[in-house]
């Protein structure tokens, strides 16, 4: 598979998207592969690094941006998706990609996520969903499973997870998936197809903890529970049958898109763009403003416009 | 271990010798990056021998890329990285932080078995008599590697019959 860019007409490979940063997750880190999964899935979509932004929050999984050559902002925590928001206002000619834990979107930056899923900006959202908290030493996490010992929870963790793909399937995300690191492949497909869906895309990527996780969290566990939705007949047209589907996170493993709506909604940079051309049309020229401001008839030019 | 979009049945002798190529060319890659890992967390003899693994998969692709050159100078290629998912590669989550210099052997091992099983799966496929051919030879070479390995693995005193999992703690409350 050979992709060109529209611009320059050359080919792109995964390694074009490698920067010179290396990684400095922990050996066997589920995030490995889930960056490989990006430089492939942005290799196929074939747009050069000078059109990408990359943003994320703060975490193990939010030093991503760095490992790329996109235009990245390792940004504040809880907040890649304002600001990922921001930019794709500014200039929605640019691929924008959103990354981050699931601390940092479903808890600290939870506030967030329904507003962006509503607002529905061609963004894709990949959540590096490692039920607990790393970087900090391995505190509960949002979606830490019930019973779960850490050292926030020494008893075992009182509190049910958030499930991030009811969640965002209930605010209505218009292209909803899961992968892991442990299918690279299925992992790649659903990324760039997230990227290609023209809408608010969220990725959740089971990606393992190799400190703090438990030994059946990890990708050699997972090779053996993991149930792909392509072969289960799943209809992801179907959003009920998604919800359905997505009440199981946490117990099965099922990867590949839940729901993806056939008819895709109008982003809302699509219909800024609208209003801004509707309202273009019917505008004064500039001329009139001040003309429109001071309650007057136009002036001819030539009268020197001293009457007031 | 997987492949997208190739059609072995379809298979040419040059898209072979590009596949094999960049089969060498990921594994030349993720041995570097495993050396990285284990220089920046402190183990370097498992560093040292991803280093040693990292230089002979170069080596073989360097092998394969001068024969591609000789059979099909100028010729463009059609396969691609993107296509190629862990063939030979180790897979990622096969390093620990502190892991033994044989605890990296055995990670390489089973990178070379599974690539023999690659080239072996892919065989009844194939209906070009010149890739077969090669495919056949580089199943051949992966026994070699294997022996190899295995010839670096008699080197070295068995491991401690302890697992550091034994001594890790309960959590704690902070």
């Amino acid at each position: 598979m050979t992709t060109t860019t529209a611009n320059t007409g050359h080919a792109c490979a995964p390694g074009d998207y490698k920067s010179d940063l290396k990684p400095i997750w922990c050996p066997g880190c589920g995030d490995f592969g889930v960056l490989q999964c990006v430089y492939r899935a942005l290799a196929a979509i074939g747009r050069e690094a000078h059109e990408i932004a990359f943003v994320s929050g703060i975490g193990c999984s939010s030093r991503i941006p760095g490992y790329t050559t996109a235009y990245g902002f390792n940004s504040v925590h809880g907040r890649a998706l304002p600001i990922a928001q921001g930019i794709k206002a500014a200039n929605p000619d640019l691929l924008v990609l959103a990354a981050g834990g699931d601390g940092d979107g479903f808890s600290i930056g939870g506030g967030h996520l329904p507003h962006a899923v509503r607002r529905n900006m061609d963004i894709t959202y990949i959540v590096m969903d490692n039920q607990i908290y790393g970087l900090t030493k391995g505190q509960l996490s949002p979606t830490s499973r019930h019973g779960r010992k850490t050292v926030t929870s020494p008893y075992g963790n009182l509190e049910e997870p958030v499930n991030p793909l009811m969640y965002v399937l209930a605010y209505g995300a218009p292209f909803v998936a899961q992968g892991t690191p442990a299918d690279m492949p299925g992992l790649t497909a659903v990324i760039e197809e997230g990227i290609r869906y023209p809408g608010f895309a969220f990725v959740n990527v089971q990606s393992p903890c190799v400190t703090y996780g438990s030994e059946d969290q990890m990708i050699k566990a997972q090779k053996e529970i993991l149930q792909p939705l392509s072969k289960m007949g799943h209809d992801a047209a179907n959003r009920i049958a998604a919800m359905d589907l997505a009440q199981h996170y946490g117990k099965d493993l099922y990867t590949g898109v839940f729901y993806r709506n056939p008819v895709p909604p109008a982003t809302y940079e699509a219909l800024v763009r609208g209003l801004q051309a509707s309202k273009q049309a019917g505008a004064l020229p500039r001329e009139r403003i001040l003309d429109l401001f001071l309650q007057r008839e136009p002036q001819d030019e030539e009268d020197g416009g001293s009457e007031t | 271990m997987s492949l997208r979009g190739i059609d072995f049945t379809a298979l040419v002798l040059r898209d072979a010798l590009d596949l094999a190529i960049l089969v060498e060319e990921e594994a030349e890659e993720r041995y570097r990056e495993f050396s990285s890992q284990m220089d920046l967390h402190d183990t370097p003899d498992a560093a040292e021998f991803f280093r040693f693994m990292s230089r002979n998969e170069q080596k073989h692709g360097a092998e394969l890329a001068a024969r591609r050159r000789e059979l099909f100078a100028g010729e463009p290629r059609v396969v691609t990285r993107a296509q190629l998912f862990d063939v030979e590669a180790p897979d990622y989550d096969a390093t620990r932080a502190f892991m033994s210099p044989r605890a990296a052997m055995q990670v390489a091992l089973r990178a070379e078995e599974k690539a023999y099983a690659f080239f072996v799966a892919a065989l009844p496929h194939l209906r070009d008599a010149g890739v077969r051919a090669l495919f056949e030879e580089l199943r051949d070479e992966e026994v070699v590697h294997q022996d190899l390995v295995k010839i670096e693995l008699g080197k070295i005193p068995p491991d401690p019959d302890v697992d550091p999992e034994d001594f890790t703690d309960e959590p704690l409350a902070q």
